[in-house]
């Protein structure tokens, strides 16, 4: 049986070589017809991470641009200048629990503490300074003087 | 009989196997006809090729798998080598962008490859910010193709692109951004154009910026730039009334060492660095030295409580001037009159606190501040940190000065590391510009005790409620400090200049609570302030005050309307009669 599929022969060729031979040249079609639908995968691939790479060039750009006009200061100057907004007084600061009193019209927070009595000697910032004594004896180049407030 | 036969003992055992070898192969061949199998001929043959082969494609692969898995090769996801350029970027504790590398592009345009110059020059000129009608007859009156303009961005780029104009080329030019301009400059730092950090976290992270762009991820700083924005705003305002030659202001967690906030003035922006002298790029927190005056007051006084040296209840009479060989020690605020240790400190006394450090002794003292780091270059990121001044000669004298901050030089870092120390519990914990990861726990040696922490914490508070740093107080944030004011040495008299002073305040808040609860240090200090006033209490404490006050919100300390009342009494002491 074997042998006589080897020894057919079709117009004098044997007919497994021509079976071989185009199944040889189907299978090259399908890789060359893989080979080129991979490609275009493959350059369809590039142009997408090229696009992503644009792209995430582009959002770190608008980042650095919204991190620029975020600047606390920038912010700060057009709460004052266009909003009329200002710092916040701590005698209006107040947490969750303080909304009733908020709502009845009072102060959100307690009262402050009364600051403990001063005594009037205790800040003299005085201008004359005390500097060292007996500077005759002193070395060529002398202490400080000790004014430390 | 082989050749190897023939001298048995003039050769190792291994090159006579070789040789014995080499010479059966060389003569298989003729053995194989001798014997009548010529067939065996073509296979030895054939075994040979393949020999050669197996060996040789077996050194490849093994040669290839050598690199793969041992060369290093790969260890940066693929890149072999990474440009200098290739950074991370930089951001604070919440995550705002403070330094990022954007791509920029260079327009080249060629003379040569140019049809029409008059339309090249009107669509360019039109489409290119920037860009001078003589700047580009320059570049096409050369022969060479030259740069018109840099820093173009994609849409720019893009948008010239369109025009298809003949001898217009791009090239790419990364960029090292800070889109927050002058915030936080000398803490940011800057770097060069080739990408090499020269100032800064910039410079002093650069491992960790590389390792960030490998792993794409941004290094992230321990500052948070609502609470720079706000010591910024605040230093910038005691400048401008006070007109100081320089100012630097310091915000530090006690117990983590992260610096929160960090401000040098003069101020200069990061992305126009060459434009500013090496004096308004210096960072003065880190690298300039000061003679601190009154603030190490508070080392003198924890060291004497911390050594049993001195209690709340000790007394030191400041009566007289303190009398030492040459020299006299007065009393800014003549007091005249004993004083307890919290007088001391509240008075700012430098009679009382030079005889506490007598009594403390040179060998204590010299190694508390050892301890303390106040005699060695802080450990830290940043690389423009200097190294401290202290006395060549730790004698009696250097004693009595060094005890309320003359004849020692540090800088502000190292101050703040010094007073962080003192006041979380007596560990000391080195500062650093990176966030700490949530919890961190850090290896801490012990400086002083507990006890001490705490005595320290109400002192300090005391100084607030009713000495010299009253000025510093914000309502409800328990806040404690100390005042300085050093006069400066001048070159001109070869003498300390009564004109010429740094004047500072060092605070902490909130100083209640157990030791465990969060705790921020705050420094703000004023070089050669002008005007009437230029002692720390009246020049740098109300905006330390208002930096608090500001800045609370955002480090998450509760403002406390009901905080139980502080018992002054207790600093004040109880003097034995």
């Amino acid at each position: 049986m074997i042998a006589a599929l080897f020894n057919h022969r079709t117009r004098g060729f044997r007919t497994i070589n021509i079976l071989a031979f185009a199944v040889l040249v189907v299978i090259a079609l399908v890789v060359n017809l893989a080979k080129a639908y991979a490609g275009r995968e493959v350059r369809e691939i590039a142009r997408t991470e090229r696009k992503i790479n644009e792209e995430g060039k582009r959002i770190r750009l608008l980042k650095a641009e919204v991190a620029h006009l975020e600047q606390p200061e920038r912010l700060q100057r057009l709460a004052k200048t266009v909003l009329g907004m200002g710092p916040l007084s701590p005698m209006r600061e107040g947490d969750i629990n303080s909304l009733p009193a908020v709502a009845a019209g009072q102060t959100p927070t307690g009262p402050v503490p009364t600051p403990t009595p001063v005594s009037d000697t205790a800040l003299e910032e005085v201008s004359a300074v005390p500097v060292v004594a007996d500077l005759n004896d002193a070395p060529a180049v002398p202490g400080p003087s000790e004014t430390g407030q | 009989m082989t050749v190897s036969n023939l001298s048995p003992h003039r050769y190792p055992r291994i090159v006579r196997w070789a040789v014995d070898w080499l010479w059966r192969v060389e003569h298989a061949f003729e053995r194989a006809k001798a014997s009548g199998r010529p067939e065996d001929d073509a296979r030895i043959r054939i075994l040979l090729v393949l020999a050669f082969f197996a060996v040789l494609f077996g050194l490849i692969a093994g040669g290839a798998v050598f690199s793969a898995a041992f060369s290093g090769a790969g260890k940066h996801h693929g890149v072999m080598s990474l440009p200098a350029t290739a950074k991370a970027d930089l951001v604070d504790r919440n995550g705002e962008l403070l330094a990022v590398n954007l791509v920029h592009y260079s327009l080249f345009l060629d003379p040569a490859d140019v049809w029409n110059r008059s339309e090249t020059r009107k669509a360019l000129l039109s489409r290119t910010p920037g860009l001078k009608a003589s700047k580009f007859n320059e570049v096409m009156d050369g022969r060479k193709r030259r740069v018109l303009v840099e820093g173009l961005t994609p849409d720019v780029r893009q948008s010239i692109h369109e025009l298809g104009l003949p001898g217009v080329t791009f090239e790419e030019s990364p960029r090292r951004i800070y889109p927050m301009g002058p915030l936080a400059a000398h803490l940011i730092g800057f770097a060069d154009p080739w990408g090499k950090g020269i100032q800064g976290a910039e410079r002093g992270l650069q491992e960790q910026l590389r390792d960030g762009y490998v792993s794409n991820e941004p290094v992230v700083l321990s500052i948070d730039v609502r609470v720079q924005a706000a010591l910024e705003e605040e230093l910038a305002g005691a400048v401008a009334e006070f007109h100081p030659k320089a100012a630097v202001g310091l915000i530090t967690n006690i117990h983590t060492g992260e610096i929160i906030a960090m401000a040098s003035l003069p101020e200069f922006d990061p992305n126009r660095a060459s434009k500013y002298s090496e004096d308004e790029r210096k960072n003065r927190a880190s690298a300039q030295l000061f003679e601190m005056g009154s603030t190490f007051k508070a080392f003198t006084v924890a060291i004497g409580l911390d050594t049993g040296v001195a209690g709340m209840d000790s007394t030191y009479d400041a009566r007289t001037p303190l009398k030492m060989g040459y020299r006299t020690i007065h009393d800014y605020h003549g007091t005249k009159r004993i004083l307890t240790l919290g007088e001391v400190f509240n008075h700012s006394s430098n009679i009382g606190t030079a005889k506490l450090a007598l009594g403390i002794g040179v060998d204590r003292l010299k190694s508390y501040y050892d301890a303390l780091g106040l005699t060695r270059r802080p450990r830290l990121e940043l690389f423009e940190t200097a190294s401290p001044l202290t006395p060549r000669d730790w004698n009696d004298d250097a004693l009595a000065s060094v005890s309320f901050g003359h004849g020692i030089n540090v800088t502000p870092l190292a101050l703040a590391q010094a007073m962080g120390c003192l006041l979380n519990g007596g560990t000391m914990v080195p500062l650093t510009i990176l966030k700490r990861p949530m919890g961190y726990q850090g290896e801490a040696q012990r400086v002083v005790s507990e006890d001490t922490s705490r005595a320290m914490l109400r002192i300090m508070r005391g100084n607030v409620v009713e000495g010299t740093g009253r000025k510093a107080d914000a309502i409800g944030l328990s806040v404690g400090g100390k005042t300085g004011t050093g006069e400066k040495y001048d070159p001109a008299i070869k003498a300390y200049s009564n004109t010429r002073q740094v004047a500072s305040f060092a605070a902490v808040f909130p100083t209640d609570g157990p030791l465990e609860t969060p705790r921020y240090f705050v420094l703000i200090l004023l070089d050669e302030p002008t005007g009437g006033a230029r002692t720390g209490g009246l020049v740098a404490a109300p905006a330390v005050g208002r930096v608090i006050d500001r800045s609370a919100r955002f480090l998450g300390v509760p403002r406390q309307m009901q905080r139980p009342e502080f018992d002054i009494a207790a600093v004040r002491g109880r003097p034995a009669l």
